[in-house]
């Protein structure tokens, strides 16, 4: 359903990702793991369209990413890094602009969307501005835009992030359930532990270099362990100044 | 006193910093081609600029605070109480009103005059902590229209009454349309000029169309399954409703002729120099060659519509059509 082929993207001397090559199967969730700065947000924007590719290919749901951007975004659905909402939108607005943009009926984007809230904790903030939302409330409604057209492909950054637990929970059942039915899901994280739980996949980055690509059952040990040993150990810095008299 | 020095000196930088968006009115089209074309005949029209700005300039300093991170600061009331008389100062809208005081001790300034600038100083101090209500209030009432792009037109309305370019071209709408119900007589020539006064007020918008967007908002465009000109297409919508708007009590066939060359030339430079706007500001035009080109055609348009033939709308809507399909593959 993903498929990359040295996927290439430089900022003039700076290589953010560096010959990506990964195949992520249909009905598989995909944990593309890696430090702030890895690459995983631009490859992220490759695979939607956001940016293009310096060189080698992608293609998503069959359809290469450069060539067929548009018909790509009609069966994807994305939460982008930075959310991709209106300030001066509210929650509910912005899900009949998708419903609208997808051709779904005002009938069918109600339902859905009332749906989607109730689902994300989400309803009593339904006609709250965009920029009166609070960090979770922003991207709650970014992920509802994401599923409300039913994509055949999910790309989510961070999705888990700024998150109540209960929301997560519901969102972590919902990507299952999801890719029971046949959709894929593309991920970025940073918390290894819920990521472990339900990923099918994983695929650690570093420095815009693949530095681990297995399924879930291949990782040896924890998948916390194995993030330590290959892309980045914690730092071991002594703040002694913390906790001492002095202020 | 040094954790007040300290909150000070914070506040006197962000403010410093955003006094510098206050300058975007230097290249906006209106001030630039009235101050060229009518000097010193265009007092009137200057004053009104002034008075508009002067509403966000007047607003509190210590706003640039987050009020939750101004709570969790370790203030005492006594360092609080210091703050909030001196932050005003760090306003120069405050020591304008203190030369202004001094002026009319020594009888330079009439107290009247003194008292309404007061007056609209304390008005507007106290309204930028209300003016979010304020516009939430109005944003709301913004309709929504038909068809696939409504929710995005109605975000581009609400982005066009954040500018202060609505706001003058609607007190130059108001004003006129004023006028034109108490005076009978008046010639249509006044209403065609001040038609065409309308739309260069909002010209400076059209040069920077997504400006209001952000970063996430332009990334949420571009995940849009939409073609360049549909969004366009959006964004021009709210501005041509706009000016048919403010137009149409004065000379809506010339608001719509200088709207659509004002779009059709502005479209080069919102789209390949996307330069950030900032709310309860006057647009910023991205390029002056391309505000003299806009000018011109607006101007000509506008002109040409009402003196020779209305079949010149044709032209101008073919023009707008190809800018729009030209610049949204760019999209």
């Amino acid at each position: 359903m993903i498929s990359c082929r040295d996927l290439t993207c430089r900022y003039g001397e700076f290589v953010a990702v560096d010959r990506l090559s990964l195949e992520v199967a249909a009905g598989s969730i995909c944990a593309f793991l890696g430090p702030n700065g890895a690459g995983k947000s631009t490859t992220v924007k490759m695979l939607t369209g956001l940016i293009a590719p310096t060189s080698g290919s992608a293609t998503v749901a069959g359809l290469d990413v450069v060539r067929d951007s548009l018909e790509i975004k009609r069966r994807i659905g994305v939460l982008p890094e930075n959310l991709g909402l209106f300030d001066d939108l509210t929650v509910d607005e912005h899900l009949y602009l998708t419903g609208d943009v997808y051709k779904l009926s005002r009938a069918e984007t109600k339902d859905r969307s009332n749906q989607l809230l109730r689902a994300l904790h989400l309803e009593h903030g339904r006609h709250t501005f965009a920029s009166r939302c609070s960090h979770g409330m922003r991207k709650k409604t970014a992920l509802a835009m994401a599923l409300l057209a039913n994509p055949k492909v999910l790309f989510l950054d961070e999705p888990l992030e700024a998150i109540d637990p209960v929301t997560a929970k519901t969102i972590t059942d919902l990507l299952i359930t999801l890719s029971q039915r046949g959709v894929t899901v593309f991920l970025t994280s940073h918390i290894l532990a819920a990521v472990e739980q339900f990923a099918t996949r994983v695929v650690l980055i570093k420095k815009g270099v693949v530095a681990w690509n297995s399924t879930i059952a291949e990782v040896p040990g924890s998948l916390e362990k194995l993030y330590f040993d290959l892309v980045e150990a914690p730092a071991a810095e002594d703040l002694a100044w913390l906790g001492s008299s002095q202020s | 006193m040094v954790r007040v020095l300290a909150v000070l000196n914070a506040v006197r930088r962000a403010v410093w910093r955003g006094q510098g968006s206050f300058l975007s009115i230097g290249t906006n089209n209106f001030l630039i081609f009235t101050a060229y074309f009518l000097r010193q005949t265009g007092t009137f029209l200057y004053l009104l600029l002034a008075l508009l700005i002067f509403f966000p300039l007047s607003a509190d300093p210590l706003r640039k605070v987050p009020a939750e991170r101004l709570a969790l600061w370790p203030l005492d009331r006594r360092e609080w109480w210091i703050l909030r008389i001196l932050t005003p100062w760090l306003n120069p809208i405050t020591w304008f009103l203190a030369a202004a005081t001094a002026w009319a001790v020594h009888h330079v300034m009439t107290w009247q005059l003194l008292g309404i600038v007061a007056g609209l100083f304390v008005l507007s101090f106290v309204l930028s902590d209300l003016s979010g209500g304020v516009w939430e209030g109005l944003a709301r009432r913004v309709p929504a229209f038909g068809g696939l792009l409504r929710e995005l037109i109605r975000n581009n309305l609400r982005q066009m009454i954040c500018t202060l370019d609505f706001w003058l071209a609607l007190i130059l709408s108001v004003g006129t349309t004023i006028y034109r119900i108490a005076d009978r007589t008046a010639p249509p020539e006044a209403f065609l000029m001040m038609s065409m006064m309308i739309i260069l007020a909002l010209s400076s918008y059209a040069q920077c169309l997504f400006g209001l967007d952000g970063a996430a908002g332009l990334t949420r465009y571009r995940l849009l399954p939409l073609h360049g000109w549909q969004i366009l297409l959006a964004k021009d919508a709210a501005f041509l409703l706009v000016t048919l708007a403010l137009t149409l009590a004065l000379n809506p066939l010339t608001g719509l002729a200088a709207a659509l060359m004002v779009l059709a030339v502005g479209h080069e430079q919102s789209v390949k120099h996307i330069k950030p706007q900032v709310r309860w500001r006057f647009s910023t035009s991205a390029s002056l060659g391309n505000g003299v080109v806009q000018v011109t055609a607006l101007f000509i348009a506008g002109y040409g519509v009402t003196r020779t033939s209305v079949l010149l709308l044709i032209p101008c809507a073919a023009i707008y059509g190809i800018s729009v399909w030209w610049f949204g593959r760019r999209l």
